[in-house]
């Protein structure tokens, strides 16, 4: 046996993995830097030739990507919250405060046996996850991030979003019926029924802004809310915001509507024959849906991307880096060394217990948090989409975090008075609120001629 | 036109993402093939029994028709509400006797007791 033989039978798997992994990664990197002074011109060249393309992947690529850290921030939030609210410590292993476990979950689901029952109708058995995911993932598309960020800014945005959003109950009761059990037969009808009874006031809901707004475009409706607090939709239309949040969380299948995976009741609905990476689809498509229903009830209702206070001064720095010349690049590699200098002195001469090591290693990351902020203090007053894009995410991950707490409180209510609910409260009510929205536009109007 | 590119892209994104997910999972996971238990459908341990696409409640399907007539309204509705704006009185009361009309058929379900679970 040679040395070499030795080694590789010496190490895990995952050495193994890294041992491969690495020499390739190595190679293509030094292939594609070659690539690019080679041909760099060329490649720029047809970018700038073909950008709607371009556009295109990159909006798409982005929108995939949003997808997957969110769901697994959202599993984190909702283990941690709750094990908080019940007064239970929550994850805390893996990671700091057991942060990175939720991806430790995603990871374990992917390694486990996807098995399919012999009984079930194959090709809808396995359709079904995929069409979960693709109606919570297509509606990531519209969602306005900020006025700059919109990966498609579709004129019929609004309708489009309850049209695709839609279609995830066609896969629940796919999921539903092809399993070949009595369990998921009723989780799959139950989220039929649920999702066509609560699909009617969440459109008839929204009605009234359209009448206001005059348009179905996501980007316009934030745009309508862009004034002071006082335009926000939910103050101008409190019934419409009640209807549709009660509404989303019905189409989310959250607590206290979750009565189509009922874990006492009916074991886990239509996921009950489901295993490995397929069930992790149902659940991966859950948990985007619980955040693009934040973001759309906070692009319609909460004034999207709009500040809610207006600073009254506008910070301006402008810094020329050009003008630097070949200080640049010296200024870069000496200013970290000669900031955790002076950030580490005051801690190395306040007490002969902390040795030097500690204190370099404070200074580092003090120096490190105070350029961090320095920078994100610059690139938020100097980018406006980026500033949008925080209040945006505000809003959406404080509804996201109404959501867990409602799912930590609420029991969960029963299909009799849910379905009744829909129909007997909420529908008359949203038509309540268009007419009472189309009168007060009508008087205004004619009181304007 | 876009729009429409953007759709398609997307769905293509989506379903690929979601095959070669569970291409991945089907390559790294594990299989054990189990004993006769393993096939069965997990009814909570019980022996499954009868025919499971077997007669189901009517009440999902009365709720099933209800939403027909009152989806096909929201299709109205919503090109009502973006040209409300220049109907104005006219558009709402012919809005109004459309709604009243869905309104009687909804309160005669309510009646007949379509409403309430049985």
């Amino acid at each position: 046996m040679s040395g070499a033989a030795l080694v590789w039978a010496r190490l895990t798997p995952a050495g193994r993995i890294l041992a491969v992994l690495l020499p390739v990664l190595a190679v293509g990197g030094a292939l594609t830097t070659a690539l690019l002074i080679v041909f760099g011109g060329a490649i720029a060249a047809t970018i700038g030739a073909n950008l709607p393309i371009v556009r295109f992947l990159a909006a798409s690529v982005i929108t995939f990507l949003i997808t997957v850290p969110t769901a697994f921030l959202l599993i984190y939030m909702e283990m941690k919250i709750i094990a908080l609210m019940n007064l239970r410590i929550g994850p805390d292993r893996i990671g700091p405060a057991g942060a990175v476990m939720s991806i430790v979950h995603g990871l374990k689901v992917l390694m486990k046996e996807d098995y399919t029952p012999p009984s079930v109708d194959v090709p809808v058995f396995t359709l079904a996850p995929v069409v979960v995911y693709l109606a919570s993932f297509m509606t990531v598309m519209v969602i306005p991030f900020a006025p700059e960020l919109t990966s498609v800014g579709l004129e019929l945005g609004l309708l489009y979003f309850f049209a695709i959003g839609g279609l995830g109950v066609v896969g629940l009761m796919m999921a539903g019926w092809s399993s070949f059990n009595k369990y998921s037969l009723l989780g799959g009808i139950r989220a039929a029924a649920q999702a066509i009874s609560y699909e009617i006031p969440l459109t008839l809901s929204v009605v009234g802004i359209v009448i206001l707004t005059g348009t179905l475009s996501l980007p316009k409706i934030v745009a309508a809310q862009s004034g002071s607090l006082l335009d926000w939709f939910i103050f101008r239309q409190p019934l419409a915001a009640i209807i549709f949040f009660i509404a989303i969380t019905a189409e989310a299948n959250r607590t206290p509507f979750d009565n189509t995976e009922a874990d006492q009741e009916i074991v886990a609905g239509f996921a009950t024959e489901y295993s490995g990476m397929r069930f992790g689809f149902f659940f991966f498509a859950e948990y985007v849906n619980v955040f693009i229903v934040s973001a759309l009830f906070s692009a319609v209702f909460l004034g999207g991307s709009n500040a809610p206070l207006v600073l009254p001064f506008h910070p301006e720095i402008i810094i020329n880096l050009g003008s630097l010349g070949i200080m640049l690049p010296i200024l870069a590699g000496i200013a970290p060394v000669i900031g955790t200098l002076v950030c580490a002195a005051p801690i190395w001469f306040a007490s002969s217990r902390i040795k030097t090591w500690q204190a370099l290693v404070a200074g580092f990351l003090i120096f490190g948090g105070l350029s961090t902020a320095a920078i994100g203090f610059w690139a938020w007053a100097m980018i406006p989409a980026l500033g949008n894009l925080i209040w945006f995410l505000i809003k959406t991950f404080s509804l996201v975090f109404v959501f867990v707490w409602m799912r930590g409180t609420l029991p969960r209510a029963r299909i009799d008075q849910l379905m009744g609910f829909a129909w007997k409260w909420l529908l008359p009510a949203s038509l309540l609120n268009i007419f009472a929205t189309a009168l007060a536009v009508l008087l205004t109007t004619s009181g304007g001629n | 036109m876009t729009g429409l590119w953007y759709v398609l892209g997307f769905a293509g994104a989506g379903v690929s993402f979601v095959f070669l997910t569970i291409g991945l999972a089907w390559l790294i996971s594990h299989r054990v093939r189990g004993s006769r238990g393993k096939q069965l459908p997990y009814e909570s341990g019980i022996d499954t029994y009868g025919d499971t696409h077997g007669r189901f409640g009517l009440s999902f399907y009365l709720y099933a028709l209800l939403f027909v007539a009152f989806d096909v309204e929201i299709v109205f509705i919503y090109i009502w509400a973006l040209n409300f704006k220049v109907l104005l009185i006219d558009g709402l009361v012919s809005m109004a006797v459309f709604i009243g009309v869905l309104l009687i058929g909804l309160a005669y379900a309510w009646r007949k007791g379509v409403l309430s679970w049985r």
